[in-house]
């Protein structure tokens, strides 16, 4: 409905900006919510928004105004507004598995407030007989006991139960127990406003959460530094991940160690020679809200930047292997930057552990059917220049940006929330999606 | 089994047999899993046997649980059906709400004696869960290599070859492991397991290579995957599952072929096998036996066979695939790598 130019254009403010993550932010507080959404997806579209952390941001940011904007008291009908802008979103770009994660922790974030709604009302009735310690042989309250029991026969059969179990549990309404006749309250579950209001509330509270994580999630990665990098270890990482270097400079204000750093050309050597020798473009979009004050050459760490073909050469000398991703699936495989599989074979074949630093943000619920589809092509130019038009024609260039990572290559994952086997993300993808959304 | 025999005779009926019931329900309907025949049986032996505390209810399932596990040569996939049986009962009992420690242990009673054929529905629906999970992993163009007679893999097959009639349908390959032992003992020569499955895909257009044991390593390298079924999933994420099962594992590792297990999560039993031999079966798969032996032996069996510890047959025996060798495993409860099954099965223990 709205064209995508008009959308496109920062509406009243006409700043010469760049689009990007922070034109967008910018913008989302004066634009129509519908228009920011079409600018989030075609900035998604065009790549203009492509680091990870940016599009969760993006993302999140978008859903909060989504959210605020949706004037509904019903828990329903907010998960399916949010699910509809979620799967718009997601379709701009599949690839982006995080934009995906930060919609489903939002739905999962409205479903918990609602239950946590409908259960509060429920122990509201019946709080005064039925109690959390089994009483039941108090004389007293056995009738009180009886009575509620029938009263609540409908919601109470919400499965407090595990998947094992649902084979033998909960009666379906149509084999219910021995409900004593008339014994079911007709009336469901009552709408009633301030609690429901509470409930947009309470997942907007949620969301900002959810932001704040993002903000702090390298500073709460880099907590863990210390218990992994040495004295005088020598440690290997690859492109300009933030992550992993504000990791090794909270290493670095305590210790003294080697870093080699490979390159990761052709699609991130520039920014990783910038972040090596620390004279990074301050008005960099990804950047411009975690500038580090110094790089680790300035804590007198010595970096040695190597081309991506010397790192099985040097691999035998390294102590440990520190990654960046892109994205973590549930199986403990990794989207990273392209030249990590070799990386971390190289690791393997060495015996030298591998270890990636990923907030929880970029772990998804999604099992990687397909490897190759998850794999993103770039610009060929950056491998052959158009200037060489006659090898152009003749050649078939390609840029793949990313690598699939299998789990058996990574000893440890560090997220935000601690270090963590990867036959262990299974658990934290459970803790953090929701069943229902993991395929909405 | 005099225990049984005792409480049946005070009841004044005939004698209800939980190993005949089990045996009988797994040969009345072949789409029945072994956990969810046990299940039943337990359902009608509490419908014969009127138990009215629960110490005494708990006390007769035990007992006639342990007397079938006896009885059943192979009692693997049968113990994880009985164990869950137990553990909801008691789990249930434990619970605050509606069937909960009110006392009410009649409610419960009810509802499990009346709710004996939607459990079997609920598991045969529990397979339309893992192939809904588990569609994803057959892609167009792709070759799956599979064995044994499992219905939760056929079904899986299935489904991807006639997804919403003709066009749509996913275009893959099957290369079905047969054995070389014949399921039938009286006829040696008779068809081998899977057979059934292979017409199956055969019918619904699905190009099907049938290959001996021998020649899967031989195979793997023009497969994409291995998918197999389980009888039982042990508390490790390993597999017990047909004889064969295991080298297909290892080989596909070797190759560095993805292998899949498709398995019901009311097949997770509470074992921890250590390795091959040390399954709770009888199974003699390997005899060293000299000319000496062989002739004893002959003449013992002429003598009488009775008294002798009732073993699995070999078309029956089974082998222990490590979870390390396995990719994933497709649940109705999701796909879950080999570690989740341990959280599972605590979930219901502890």
């Amino acid at each position: 409905m709205y064209s995508p130019q008009l959308s496109y254009m920062p509406s009243t403010t006409s700043q010469a900006m760049t689009p990007g993550l922070s034109s967008f932010l910018k913008s989302l507080k004066s634009n129509p919510i519908d228009t920011s959404i079409e600018n989030l997806i075609s900035l998604l579209k065009r790549r203009q928004i492509c680091h990870s952390r940016s599009c969760a941001t993006a993302t999140a940011h978008l859903l909060r105004s989504v959210v605020s904007l949706c004037r509904t008291s019903e828990s329903a009908k907010l998960i399916e507004r949010v699910q509809s802008v979620g799967r718009r979103l997601m379709a701009a770009q599949p690839r982006e598995m995080v934009v995906g994660n930060i919609v489903r922790r939002v739905l999962g974030l409205i479903r918990d407030e609602a239950e946590d709604d409908r259960e509060a009302e429920f122990a509201l009735s019946e709080s005064e007989s039925q109690p959390q310690t089994p009483r039941a042989f108090d004389d007293a309250s056995m009738p009180l006991d009886r009575d509620s029991l029938a009263m609540g026969t409908e919601r109470s059969s919400r499965p407090p139960l595990t998947s094992m179990f649902s084979l033998l549990s909960h009666p379906e309404p149509e084999a219910s127990l021995p409900s004593t006749p008339g014994s079911q309250s007709p009336n469901p579950i009552p709408a009633n406003g301030p609690s429901s209001k509470d409930l947009r509330a309470e997942v907007l509270v949620g969301i900002n959460e959810i932001i704040d994580e993002l903000d702090q999630v390298d500073e709460q990665i880099s907590t863990y530094a210390l218990e992994h990098i040495h004295s005088n270890e020598i440690i290997l990482t690859h492109t300009s991940s933030t992550t992993v270097q504000k990791f090794l400079l909270r290493a670095a204000t305590k210790r003294k160690f080697t870093v080699i750093h490979a390159e990761s050309y052709p699609n991130n050597h520039k920014v990783t020679h910038d972040t090596v020798s620390g004279n990074l473009p301050s008005d960099d979009d990804l950047l411009s809200f975690e500038s580090f004050k110094k790089p680790l050459i300035a804590h007198g760490i010595t970096v040695i930047l190597i081309p991506d073909s010397a790192v099985f050469a040097l691999m035998s000398r390294v102590n440990k292997v520190i990654l960046g991703t892109h994205s973590v699936l549930a199986n403990g495989g990794l989207v990273a930057a392209a030249g990590t599989r070799v990386i971390a074979r190289a690791a393997k074949v060495h015996q030298t552990p591998v270890v990636v630093v990923s907030g929880v943000y970029k772990l998804s619920p999604v099992y990687p059917f397909d490897f190759d589809s998850l794999i993103e092509y770039g610009d060929a130019s950056k491998v052959l220049p158009y200037e060489d038009g006659d090898l152009v024609d003749q050649i078939d260039v390609q840029n793949p940006l990313y690598d699939y990572v299998p789990a058996e290559l990574v000893d440890l994952y560090i997220t935000n929330l601690g270090g963590h086997a990867p036959s262990y993300l299974y658990r934290i993808v459970s803790d953090h999606y929701r069943k229902e959304d993991i395929s909405f | 089994m005099a225990t049984t025999t005792e409480g049946t005779a005070q009841a004044g009926v005939k004698p209800f047999d939980i190993v005949a019931t089990y045996n009988e329900l797994l040969r009345s309907d072949p789409d029945l899993t072994m956990p969810i025949a046990a299940i039943e049986a337990l359902v009608l032996l509490l419908t014969h046997e009127p138990s009215s505390t629960i110490s005494e209810t708990l006390d007769l399932l035990e007992k006639s649980t342990a007397h079938l596990k006896k009885a059943i040569p192979n009692p693997i996939g049968l113990s994880a059906g009985t164990d869950l049986f137990q553990r909801y009962l008691i789990t249930t009992l434990q619970r605050p709400g509606q069937l909960g420690p009110a006392g009410d242990f009649k409610a419960i009673r009810t509802h499990l004696l009346s709710n004996g054929r939607l459990f079997i529905r609920r598991a045969k629906e529990s397979r339309e869960k893992i192939v809904a999970f588990g569609r994803g992993f057959i892609r167009d163009g792709c070759t799956v290599l599979t064995n044994g007679g499992s219905r939760a893999v056929a079904s899986l097959l299935q489904k991807a070859a006639d997804e919403e009639g003709g066009p749509s349908a996913v275009r893959f390959n099957v290369i079905y492991v047969l054995s070389s032992i014949s399921k039938n003992i009286e006829e040696p020569s008779g068809e081998p397991e899977g057979m059934e499955t292979v017409r199956a895909l055969r019918a619904k257009g699905v190009p099907v290579s049938t290959i001996p044991e021998s020649a899967v390593a031989y195979a793997l390298g023009k497969a994409d995957m291995v998918i197999v079924g389980a009888e039982g999933v042990v508390e490790n994420g390993g597999i017990v599952s047909r004889m064969g099962t295991y080298q297909i594992g290892l080989l596909a590792k070797a190759i560095g072929k993805p292998f899949y297990c498709v398995a019901e999560s009311h097949k997770f039993v509470r074992l921890y096998p250590l390795g091959q031999y040390d399954l709770p079966i009888e199974q003699h798969v390997i005899e060293f036996r000299s000319e000496e032996d062989i002739a004893e032996q002959n003449k013992q069996s002429a003598d009488t066979s009775a008294d002798r510890p009732i073993e699995l047959p070999l078309c029956d025996s089974v082998d222990f695939t490590p979870p390390h060798l396995i990719s994933a495993l497709i649940t109705d409860s999701g796909v879950l790598t080999p570690s989740a099954v341990s959280e599972e099965l605590i979930k219901i223990w502890f």
